[in-house]
């Protein structure tokens, strides 16, 4: 058996142990990684983590789906999770090395965290939508992808092992590089650095699905019928009742931050067995938003009004307001833009009446007009126009 | 007038015994000839009108006599239930042909036109034709039929003009100067051009029919829009030896006035204009939410499901689309058009008036006219004295009229008789904004405009492929995926008027050709246009009228109005973030980038004097939102004149400036 890379000259037996405790699989999540944490002590704590134990997803499942369908985590979410140091370290456990951006990518992908820093945003779940490239099976938008992507920097540059194993989402900050250059007009607004996470207007974009829909269409013809990605095998189907990909809606997260949120998720459920209707259709499981990081940082951002006169941007669009008539549908929600009936899970919704007031501020109309001035007079204009 | 009334029903209720015929020494078409609503026999010559005066008297004193068998005896005597096409359709072979005399079932169709319809082109002169000539004329020469338009711009996005005008069919007609025009079918324009048309495009026209299209089935020719189709083109009437059999009309009732369902039969594909006019979004296909554990909530053929979104404000109202569409407008006035916008007369500023011009009023002085006599089928008909609207070709409405006692405007439903108000605008403060005098009026008033980004077509010569107007399979078949649709921000550029208006893809065409052994010959290739490799907008009215205009500062304050699509902006930078496959910078979902503030646009404007706005008018059109934070209000006096944007330092330097309450922001 030849080793390759920085194991290469380690005894087989550092690994496997000696012939008293033999380990067939010294990198497997089961025996905690006995094989490595000889000498990489404490990095088994990736085990006891979100991407081994999988909590947030069992959790949000059994409150969820598993009222409908106790093996709906089985059926549909195992194929995720971290069962061994070899599932991001090299697929052969003789030739380890540190993992590759796509080795990251193969779980962080779709609608999770990931593919958006590579540019990437899940297209529609129509066939007629799944083209181009496939990426670990997903079918991608092309999105202005992270600038630290394109200055050539790999998940691990923030999210070291050590943070991972500590169960720290990351290693570093936005502020533990960077410090804002206060000649910024936006900047030099108070409120947005004391309020604000960074990433709240950095972000350039996020992968936004509304409607979520589970169709578990048991011995049923109608699922031919469909006409979506992923229409063989599993009983169950996936659709969204709407993609975006633009600039997502803004809440508060934990620590009380304007952060983005997106719907994670606003799931629908329809059962039918042979056909016929099994319990309610287009049942509403969960409205349940999320405050997160998209991955997608650039340095331009969105213009003040997106934010300061959007109300659909906090989850408070008017009904006349609306694009959208889900309830027409017969969906329980009336807009996924409005927070009625919805709940954020690690954070709150932006308070009303700070939007109100934010919006009309004196402060914010002389600054809204600095910028755009600003702007506009950057527009160069040739003799020939 | 007379001509029109109890006395010519008669000749097509029992003027088909052959005795009868021989007797009066008249066809059967000559003799229907003055049932129909032809102006002609308005004008009629004194010898037809004696023609006429003997066929009555004949009627008169003919009509009960004991020898006369029908001529529709045996059809009568099967078809038990079947429902008259009208009152003035109520005869069989006059109609179908065949003989309604014999009794063997195979020996009386057997000379039948059709047979199921008679009003299919092949045999549309002997049959519909004979009778209405005058809407037969027009009708050849039309768009929906002749599908020129649909043709010269497939052309024109592939592989270029040839300097020939194509129809569905070759066809004599007239162009819009008058001058014989010779069309020359569309199954000799042998490229990829015509293949796209006759494989994809050529169902939807009125010379075809299209029975296998779900919920988008239609017969040929007249029967098109007047014999309508359920959805999947089942008769579902009276007569039991028809009843559910495909393909056939829903019904044997001639549809006089189509309903909208008629409409959606063809304009629910590309531009969509009859699903976005109801308030039904052909968006992501996604197929939820279900409706009895199938795709649902609605679906349309191809695969496609209907979400629902704000109707069309005049839907609302209850308005058809035949309320607002002329007939000219839909079967032509005649001459043959090159593009629809061409032949379609009417304008929102027709009822609603233009900033400095009141709607145009004709009264209705002759008996003859068009509104007359095209209005005797309306639920309640128009009257000669009335003061009708005029059309932006100066025609007038057959139901549009000025009500001299209040003072107003106002619309009537043809088929239901309700009246509807329309409000004229001219005048208004929020419509003479100086500066808007180039807005469409849909460049405001639209609530949504459909947006289908990326449109990536297969032509495999591998594959067979249905020629629809050839009428079987050659080698090419076409296969299309597609990237993003959405609805809301809407680009805006300048259309073939010179005026801003909504534009939509139109199209973002790649193509790749693959030869008998799967070899790519082209991958993805963008066709020229204008003398560039490039894609193509196309001023587009959505049919998703609003019921207030979006507010100022979504076209003042978001760049993706201009076509920048959606984007992030640094100091001097308007940078996409949804990006073409083929781009690092270029947005999918626009035509335009701001780069250390150089404007580049690098789409066209499909239409003779379209662009994109330029730079000059780019930065005029942001710079109105200087002043939109305070002045929101689009009746603002300000914005009566020319802005003097010298005056926003002292106006921001006033005591209280900014902080006076503005009205909620759109969207």
């Amino acid at each position: 058996m030849a080793v390759s890379g920085v194991h290469q000259r380690t005894a087989c037996s550092a690994c496997h142990g000696d012939r008293g405790q033999r380990l067939a699989d010294p990198a497997a999540a089961s025996n905690g990684a006995a094989g490595c944490v000889a000498c990489h002590a404490g990095h088994n704590g990736i085990f006891l983590q979100g991407m081994t134990t999988r909590s947030a997803e069992k959790n949000f499942v059994a409150q969820t789906f598993s009222r409908v369908d106790p093996d709906f985590f089985a059926k549909n979410c195992s194929s995720c999770h971290v069962s061994s140091c070899t599932d991001c370290h090299g697929g052969n456990g003789h030739k380890l090395a540190r993992p590759a951006l796509e080795s990251c990518h193969r779980c962080h992908k779709g609608y999770f965290i990931g593919a958006d820093f590579f540019g990437r945003a899940p297209r529609e779940d129509s066939l007629r939508y799944q083209r181009g490239d496939l990426i670990e099976g997903e079918a991608y938008l092309k999105m202005t992808p992270d600038v630290h992507f394109e200055a050539g920097m790999s998940c691990g540059d923030c999210h070291s092992m050590t943070s991972l194993a500590a169960g720290r989402k990351t290693a570093k900050s936005c502020r533990d590089c960077h410090t804002p250059d206060l000649k910024i007009l936006e900047h030099r607004i108070g409120a947005h650095l004391e309020k604000l996470e960074c990433y709240a207007c950095h972000s350039a974009w996020g992968a936004q699905e509304y409607g979520t829909f589970y169709l578990r269409l048991e011995e049923s013809a109608s699922k031919e019928n469909f006409r979506l990605r992923g229409n063989s095998g599993s009983e169950y189907l996936k659709s969204a009742y709407l993609k975006r990909q633009n600039a997502p809606p803004l809440g508060l997260n934990n620590a009380g931050r304007v952060s983005p949120i997106r719907p994670q998720f606003i799931t629908f459920y329809t059962h039918t067995s042979k056909d016929q209707l099994v319990g309610e259709e287009n049942q509403l499981l969960a409205a349940q938003w999320k405050a997160f990081f998209p991955h997608t940082i650039r340095r331009g951002t969105v213009l003040c009004r997106e934010c300061h006169e959007s109300p659909q941007r906090f989850l408070l669009e008017k009904p006349e307001a609306r694009i959208y008539l889900p309830d027409v549908d017969g969906l329980a929600l009336p807009s996924f833009w409005n927070r009625q009936g919805q709940q954020l899970g690690n954070g709150r919704f932006f308070p009303a009446e700070r939007f109100e007031s934010m919006s009309r501020h004196p402060a914010y109309l002389k600054g809204a007009v600095e910028k755009w001035n600003n702007l506009i007079k950057r527009v160069e204009v040739s003799s020939g126009d | 007038m007379i001509y029109f009334t109890a006395e010519v029903r008669h000749p097509v209720r029992i003027g088909r015994s052959p005795e009868f015929m021989e007797k009066i020494q008249v066809t059967p078409a000559q003799t229907t000839h003055f049932t129909g609503d032809y102006p002609k026999c308005l004008s009629a010559k004194a010898g037809r009108v004696a023609l006429a005066l003997l066929v009555i008297f004949l009627l008169l004193t003919g009509c009960d006599n004991a020898s006369y068998r029908s001529p529709d005896a045996t059809c009568i005597g099967c078809h038990q239930g079947l429902e008259p096409a009208s009152k003035s359709h109520s005869g069989c072979v006059s109609c179908h042909g065949g003989d309604g005399t014999l009794q063997d079932k195979d020996a009386s169709h057997r000379k039948m036109y059709g047979p199921k319809n008679p009003s299919d082109p092949r045999h549309w002169e002997k049959t519909c034709g004979a009778c209405h000539q005058h809407q037969l004329e027009r009708i050849r020469a039309s768009l929906m039929y002749t599908n020129t338009g649909m043709i010269k711009n497939i052309q024109q996005t592939w592989e270029g003009e040839d300097g020939v005008l194509y129809a569905s069919r070759p066809e004599k007609t007239f162009d819009d100067t008058g001058k014989p025009l010779q069309l020359r079918g569309v199954t000799e324009l042998d490229n990829l051009s015509g293949e796209l048309y006759r494989k994809f495009c050529a169902l939807c026209h009125v010379g075809l029919a299209s029975y296998d299209v779900w919920s988008g089935s239609h017969g040929a020719g007249c029967s098109a829009c007047h014999f309508p189709t359920n959805e999947n083109a089942t008769y579902q009437g009276g007569d039991p030896t028809v009843k559910g059999k495909w393909p056939h009309s829903a019904s044997h009732q001639m549809a006089t006035l189509p309903d909208n369902t008629v409409c959606v039969r063809c304009h629910n594909r590309s531009g969509r204009i009859a699903f976005s006019y109801q308030g039904l979004n052909d968006g992501n296909n996604a197929m939820v939410p279900t409706l009895d554990g199938q795709p649902g909530p609605r679906i349309a053929s191809g695969a496609r499901n209907l979400t629902s979104i704000p109707p069309d404000i005049h839907f609302s109202k209850g308005m058809d689309c035949i309320d607002c569409h002329t007939s000219r407008d839909i079967m032509g006035d005649g001459h043959t058009y090159e593009n629809l916008y061409l032949q379609v007369e009417i304008a929102c500023e027709d009822c609603h008036g233009s900033v400095s011009e009141r709607p145009r009023l004709e009264a209705i002085l002759r008996e003859n006219e068009d509104a007359l006599r095209e209005s005797r089928s309306y639920a309640e008909p128009t009257h000669p004295g009335m003061q009708m609207v005029l059309t932006s070709k100066g025609r007038k409405y057959s139901n549009v009229f000025w009500d001299e006692a209040q003072e107003k405007i106002f619309v009537r439903g043809k088929r239901s008789g309700k009246l509807h108000e329309s409000k004229v605008i001219t005048g208004t403060p929020e419509h003479t904004i100086v500066g808007h005098q180039r807005m469409e009026c849909y460049a405001c008033h639209s609530r949504t405009v459909v947006q289908c980004y990326g449109c990536h077509t297969r032509y495999d010569q591998g594959k067979m492929g249905m020629d629809y107007i050839k009428g079987y399979q050659t080698p090419g078949a076409f296969s299309e995926s597609e990237d993003y649709r959405t609805l809301y921000p809407f680009p805006l550029a300048l259309n073939q008027r010179g005026r801003i208006s909504t534009v939509t893809p139109g199209c973002q065409t790649f193509v790749t050709v693959t030869d008998p052994a799967g070899e790519k010959i082209s991958d993805g290739y963008v066709s020229r246009f204008k003398g560039k490799n490039q894609l193509r907008f196309a001023p587009f009215f959505s049919h998703n009228t609003g019921p207030k205009a979006i507010g100022c500062g979504e076209c003042h304050g978001n760049p993706a109005f201009l076509g920048f699509g959606q984007h992030v902006t640094t100091a001097a930078d308007i940078e996409a973030t949804l990006l073409c496959e083929r781009s690092g910078i270029r947005p999918l979902d626009g035509f335009m980038v701001m780069e250390q503030g150089k404007v580049r646009s690098f789409s066209a404007i499909t239409r003779d004097e379209s662009r994109p706005l330029n730079a000059a008018e780019i930065r005029k059109v942001w710079q109105a939102n200087l002043c939109l934070g305070c002045h929101a209000d689009p009746k603002d006096p300000i914005y009566q004149k020319e802005l003097d944007y010298g005056q926003l330092e002292s106006c921001l330097r006033r005591p209280g400036a900014a902080s006076a309450p503005r009205p909620g922001a759109g969207g």
